[in-house]
């Protein structure tokens, strides 16, 4: 569980983040969205402990970042977005350095004591695990600058994962790798995220759908939305819009009128009308936020054109997508 | 201390499976070298005596402590790995404290692997033994004051070359100071401070033979005020 409370952080004078406060729950995914320089990086350094807040309150599992920095790295298992690895070491020797650090263990062989054999066992396991979730099986001897981005990308989410800790931050887990491997990992940081409290940071807006229960939009340091993915888009739709391609029966659809069309009840305006070729006409129709008591207009303009002599070609509702969202929230303030 | 031992054994490790940690001691053992028997030319002078050799350490270390240190901070900024040990359940004490270790480890294998020089030497003459500890020990004392240097130095600096340049410039001053007040003829309180500041002058008795407990105590106070700047360094960086 992290809870942040009216965090502040500035460098050099410059207030990065200005005042945001969020809980993620255990048991959760979190994404941070935002454009670059958002302060989604600057969030994940204070709860890692890396910064301490210019003002505000970060809190890991109950303990503040400030007054137990210790306490609360040993918790977090962080991904940070350059992916830092020592290129001159193998990946047994980079993953046995972390496992000193997170205190598994101890690296000497078994054999010499037996309490040093359950230790032994204990980091053989750990690694065992780690490197069988980013699948990195066979990579162990190689050296990490032999590695492609997409592998060093594992072992950096190896090294985060490493000592099976309640918490995960991931600053943009998936980038550089491949489609493969992008669905691979994100089902890996999906079911990570069901015992565990997981907050990430991407670009991405597919990955914010595909793996987070919650979202928070950032921008400029402030957070511009937050809710559950499908929330965010209700919450912020402005309208959703109809697309709708008609044939006429025989002859031509030049009948077809616009004002007919807008006059239908539901609908707000037509916002494009043209004719395709002489016989099929597309539109596109803009209509008020989706009210659960009203008649489906689906139907009612299916309804109209039949009574025509249209056939219908297609009618999709076009929700709002995140995507659209994101642009909309966060090109609002370039304006300012 | 487990925490540091892990610090330094990551260091220690990357030493060695890069060239740069070979480069360094083979480059030392050479310069030493060659500075003994050519250019003191200790066969031609025909005296069983080291002391020449282990007066120029000092400078010589001026120049090998950088080359250990300067990847120290500078290498972990570059690749990222900074951030990692931040984020690692590590006091600033404990990262500051390892990576002196391994680097000082590292200066102590390349000292270790000039025994040779008076084991042949002994066989050339009669040694006092007990000199020779004490030249030793003042050669490792000195070496972990540069190193404490150099580990501070590139604690601040953005990178590799810059590291290396600012320690060893750091270090000739430290190591040449005490020879302004023999050129500039400065006398009582001013030298005195002169020679006080002086990584050479405490080495002196060293090289003589004698443990003398203000040097030890300058070169282990040095050592200690300048991982302390180190880590402080460190601490205020999480408050920028």
């Amino acid at each position: 569980m992290i809870e942040l409370r009216e965090l502040r952080k500035s460098y050099g004078g410059v207030e990065a983040v200005h005042g945001v406060s969020f809980t993620a729950e255990t048991g959760s995914v979190l994404g941070l969205l935002g454009p670059n320089g958002a302060g989604k990086t600057t969030i994940m350094k204070v709860l890692t402990g890396y910064h301490f807040p210019s003002s505000g309150k970060a809190v890991v599992d109950g303990i503040d970042v400030e007054e137990d920095p210790i306490a609360v790295k040993s918790r977090v298992g962080y991904l940070p977005e350059s992916v830092p690895l020592y290129q001159d070491l193998t990946v047994a020797e980079y993953l046995d350095f972390i496992a000193d650090a997170r205190g598994l263990g101890s690296s000497a062989k078994a054999g010499r004591a037996t309490a040093g054999a359950a230790e032994a066992g204990e980091r053989a396991r750990a690694i065992e695990r780690a490197i069988g979730a980013c699948g990195l099986e066979g990579f162990y001897r190689k050296k990490v600058e032999e590695l492609s981005k997409g592998y060093r990308q594992r072992l950096g989410l190896a090294q985060a994962i490493l000592h099976d800790p309640p918490i995960l931050i991931l600053d943009e887990p998936t980038t550089g790798l491949d489609p493969n491997q992008i669905i691979e990992i994100r089902e890996l940081i999906k079911s990570l995220g069901e015992s565990k409290t997981v907050i990430l940071s991407t670009h991405i807006l597919q990955e914010v759908e595909a793996i987070c229960s919650n979202v928070i939009i950032l921008n400029e340091g402030r957070v511009a939305a937050q809710g559950a993915p499908s929330e965010i888009g209700k919450a912020l739709k402005g309208e959703e819009r109809i697309r709708l391609r008609l044939k006429a029966a025989r002859g031509s659809a030049e009948g077809l009128d616009r004002e007919a069309l807008s006059s239908l009840p539901g609908l707000r305006s037509v916002s494009s009308f043209r004719a395709e070729s002489p016989a099929v006409l597309a539109a596109e129709i803009a209509m008020p936020p989706a009210d659960a008591e009203a008649p489906d207009v689906g139907e009612t303009i299916f309804d109209w054109a039949v009574s025509r002599g249209y056939k219908v070609l297609e009618l999709e509702r076009h929700r709002l997508s995140l995507e659209e969202i994101f642009v909309k929230l966060t090109s609002e303030g370039e304006g300012r | 201390m487990k925490n540091v031992l892990a610090i330094a054994k990551r260091e220690i490790r990357s030493a060695f499976n890069s060239p740069v940690a070979y480069a360094v001691i083979l480059g030392y053992l050479l310069f030493t070298g060659i500075y003994l028997y050519f250019i003191r030319g200790f066969y031609v002078a025909g005296q069983a005596d080291l002391r020449d050799y282990f007066t120029v350490m000092p400078l010589v270390f001026a120049f090998l402590v950088p080359a250990l240190t300067m990847r120290s901070w500078a290498e972990e900024r570059r690749l990222g790995t900074y951030e990692l040990l931040l984020t690692l359940p590590f006091t600033e004490g404990q990262l500051v404290l390892g990576k002196f270790l391994s680097s000082f480890a590292l200066a102590a294998i390349a000292v270790a692997l000039t025994i040779p020089v008076p084991l042949t030497a002994s066989m050339l003459g009669s040694f006092d033994a007990g000199i020779l500890v004490t030249q030793y020990l003042g050669v490792l004392l000195e070496a972990a004051a540069a190193v404490a240097v150099g580990e501070w130095i590139s604690s601040l600096a953005k990178n590799q070359v810059s590291a290396f340049v600012g320690s060893v410039l750091a270090l000739l001053c430290l190591v040449l100071v005490d020879r302004v007040s023999g050129f500039f003829g400065a006398q009582g309180l001013a030298a005195g401070l002169l020679n006080w500041l002086s990584l050479a002058f405490h080495y002196d008795s060293f090289s003589r033979g004698v443990v003398d407990t203000r040097d030890l105590a300058y070169y282990l106070s040095a050592s200690v005020l300048f991982l302390y700047l180190a880590s402080w360094g460190l601490t205020r960086r999480k408050w920028s």
